[in-house]
């Protein structure tokens, strides 16, 4: 198993070793070179959801959650998430250069035509989602090689709008 | 027959029904259950399961997905309110409650509305006669103009004329618009065209009125708006001030009371001058008089919210006084029973939203379930809330899972008490902006009290943001939660709950980076 903590900035495998159920790092490589974790130690907690996490001596308590390939960790006050990908495979598509509808909304205006260059940052389209316009702008610099829909046309979060090409 | 607490009062009811859902549904619902009276809710097809639905006596059914047929559709809350059997109506906010056709309804279907007059509601509700009537009454207006432009002519062109002799930079804002929606800053001539354009759009579909009107942009001011409350015998008193000032495109962020930039001789002023615009239009009711304060101490009328506010618990917290009960015994006709040498101060207060949206994505609203859900408890510490573990977030509503009310002798204590109850606020399976909150309440800015309007909007928020975890202990927690099988959280609600263990339908993060070809 693969472990990202952001998206499209590497993996992470890990080993963990079982001594009386509490968990130890035995090692860890991101990206193929090792890397030195902290002094860990995580046991299970009273309660479901919870787990006790010693690091360097201090301990949490830390509530996790799995969603989809999403481990959702509450520790320390704050939120994260830690996603889980199968050993090998590739990063999401929309890393590569696809602009994807953050939420479910409506097209309100396309402001690029295909063929064009666009800057980084140059707004490419707006949507109308939950009662607010957003701007979705370019990623990166490039050009447009597909628009995928038109202005009025209903989109699904995730679905991908635009196209940029180098 | 039991008794209820209103039965003798000049206008009796005794169940009432809350035109609304979420969070302020739910404190609604409680405060009448609370005060002795019968509490109906109403839902619409999305809600059948909702918190609101169960903490009520009664719950009616508005079929339909769409706003337009159920929490906007007056006909049927009227009939359903009949139905049930209840006698008065709380609108809540949003939805109906600064429509005064819907307040008429009401009254006309011989129900008491739980709310400030008609006419009162229609004069604040239009922004422009507003501003004539504060001007009439001697409330202080930002300085700006009126553009009433009829229907088939060039706006644009008047719109042009009209801002710049306003000067720039400028506010447009529409006539109906409230709540940040239908409201643009326009810093110079050429970029008039397309905020406009967008101002218009939202302000025509939030509210179906696209008017527009220029205001001067001040800068450097401080939001600071008075709550008002008035019975219908005319008397007519201040519960001191809230500062709102820490805003993301005019969305509150935090709220607390007493602000940090009023001392008494100005709570005074501003107090006085909320009376009067309350006095100006014959209000009943909670309201609130919203103004821009300066930092040389001058405040302008910024509009009136005649309805109850989103961060009302602040007001409660450092009052002692119901809101919800006064609108009820407002609206039963009985007199106040408290004068303004009655309100007190008592330490500070602060409310923070707890929104699902995304911080790091320009704030973009997150849908999801909320496979963890564990709110903060403990003295001084308040929350509202209409979701539960299990529950989901949809595209459907406002995204505002909670609000996060602190209370402690000071405010310096205070914002240790929010720091430390954000940071127990557990919400897992849908992204929250509380890390977001604990970064801002904890910036130097906010926690010495200077925060003006645009400081949000001018901040670069990823400066705001604290130290990360360590990513290796983060994947260890991970690999160790996996290895120990807790995939398998305890999830309330939705007994089908297949979807958060296999990831498949219904599951939006399987698509947050992935697309769809």
């Amino acid at each position: 198993m693969e472990w990202s903590v952001v998206e499209g900035a590497g993996r992470y495998t890990v080993r963990v070793s079982d001594s009386d159920g509490h968990l130890k790092v035995s090692s860890m490589q991101f990206d193929g070179s090792s890397v030195n974790p902290p002094d860990i130690s995580i046991s299970r907690a009273d309660q479901r959801g919870q787990l006790k996490v010693e690091v360097s001596g201090a301990s949490h308590l830390t509530h996790v959650a799995k969603v989809g390939d999403d481990w959702w960790i509450h520790m320390n006050g704050r939120t994260y998430v830690v996603r889980m990908h199968e050993p090998g495979s590739s990063e999401a598509e929309s890393v590569q250069g696809g602009m994807s509808a953050p939420m479910p909304g409506t097209i309100l205006e396309i402001l690029v035509k295909q063929g064009q260059r666009v800057r980084e940052g140059q707004t490419l389209l707006v949507m109308e989602a939950m009662k607010m316009e957003h701007r979705i702008q370019a990623p990166r610099a490039g050009e447009v090689t597909k628009l995928h829909y038109s202005v009025g046309d209903r989109v699904d979060m995730g679905a991908t709008l635009v196209e940029i090409g180098d | 027959m039991a008794t209820g607490p209103f039965d003798s009062a000049p206008r009796p009811f005794s169940r009432v029904m809350v035109a609304n859902r979420g969070e302020i549904a739910v404190r609604i619902l409680k405060a009448a259950r609370e005060a002795g009276l019968g509490s109906v809710a109403v839902f619409s097809d999305a809600d059948a399961g909702s918190l609101h639905v169960e903490v009520a006596d009664e719950a009616i059914h508005i079929p339909g997905e769409s706003l337009a047929e159920t929490y906007l559709n007056s006909e049927a809350l009227i009939s359903a309110a009949l139905s049930s059997g209840a006698d008065a109506i709380h609108p809540g906010y949003g939805f109906l409650s600064e429509r005064s056709d819907f307040a008429v309804a009401v009254a006309e279907a011989g129900l008491v509305w739980i709310g400030p007059p008609a006419n009162a509601i229609s004069t604040m509700g239009d922004k422009i006669s507003a501003r004539v009537r504060m001007i009439e009454s001697g409330v202080q207006v930002i300085p700006g103009e009126e553009l009433t432009v009829p229907d088939g002519v060039d706006h644009l062109g008047a719109l042009a004329t009209c801002a710049a002799r306003v000067g720039y930079p400028l506010l447009l804002k529409a006539s109906a618009g409230g709540g940040g929606k239908g409201m643009r800053a326009v810093s110079e001539p050429k970029l008039l065209r397309t905020e406009y354009e967008a101002a218009s759009r939202e302000a025509s579909a939030a509210f179906g009125d696209g008017t527009i009107y220029v205001e001067h942009l001040l800068t450097g001011v401080r939001h600071v708006e008075v709550q008002v409350l008035a019975d219908s015998q005319g008397n007519c008193i201040h519960l001191n001030e809230r500062d709102c000032s820490l805003q993301r495109r005019h969305q509150k962020v935090l709220e607390e009371a007493p602000s940090p930039a009023v001392e008494h001789e100005l709570r005074q002023a501003m107090g006085a001058a909320a009376v009067k615009a309350a006095q100006a239009v014959g209000y009943e009711g909670a309201g609130t008089v919203e103004f821009l304060l300066s930092s040389n101490g001058d405040f302008y009328f910024l509009e009136m919210n005649t309805r109850l506010q989103v961060e009302h618990p602040v007001t409660e917290m450092t009052t002692g006084i119901d809101l919800v009960l006064k609108q009820f015994e407002v609206a039963a006709g009985l007199p106040l029973g408290i004068t303004q040498d009655d309100v007190g101060i008592s330490g500070h207060a602060i409310e923070a939203r707890v929104y699902a949206e995304d911080a790091a994505r320009g704030f973009l609203p997150c849908v999801g379930k909320i496979s963890m859900w564990k709110v903060p408890q403990g003295p001084g510490i308040r929350v509202d809330s209409g979701f539960r573990q299990g529950d989901t977030v949809t595209i459907d509503f406002d995204p505002m899972l909670a609000k996060l009310i602190v209370h402690a002798p000071t405010r310096r204590a205070a914002l240790r008490r929010l720091d430390t109850a954000l940071s127990d606020f557990i919400a897992l399976g849908v992204t929250t902006n509380i890390d977001f909150l604990r970064d801002v309440a904890a910036h130097h800015t906010f926690a010495s009290g200077s925060v003006t309007t645009d400081f949000l909007d001018s901040s670069d928020v990823s400066t705001l943001s604290m130290p990360e975890a360590d990513p290796t202990v983060l994947v260890a927690v991970a690999s160790a939660a996996q290895r120990l099988g807790l995939e398998r959280t305890p999830s309330t609600g939705d007994p089908d709950s297949s979807d958060e263990h296999t990831g498949h339908s219904g599951d939006p993060f399987r698509t947050l980076t992935r697309s769809f070809p």
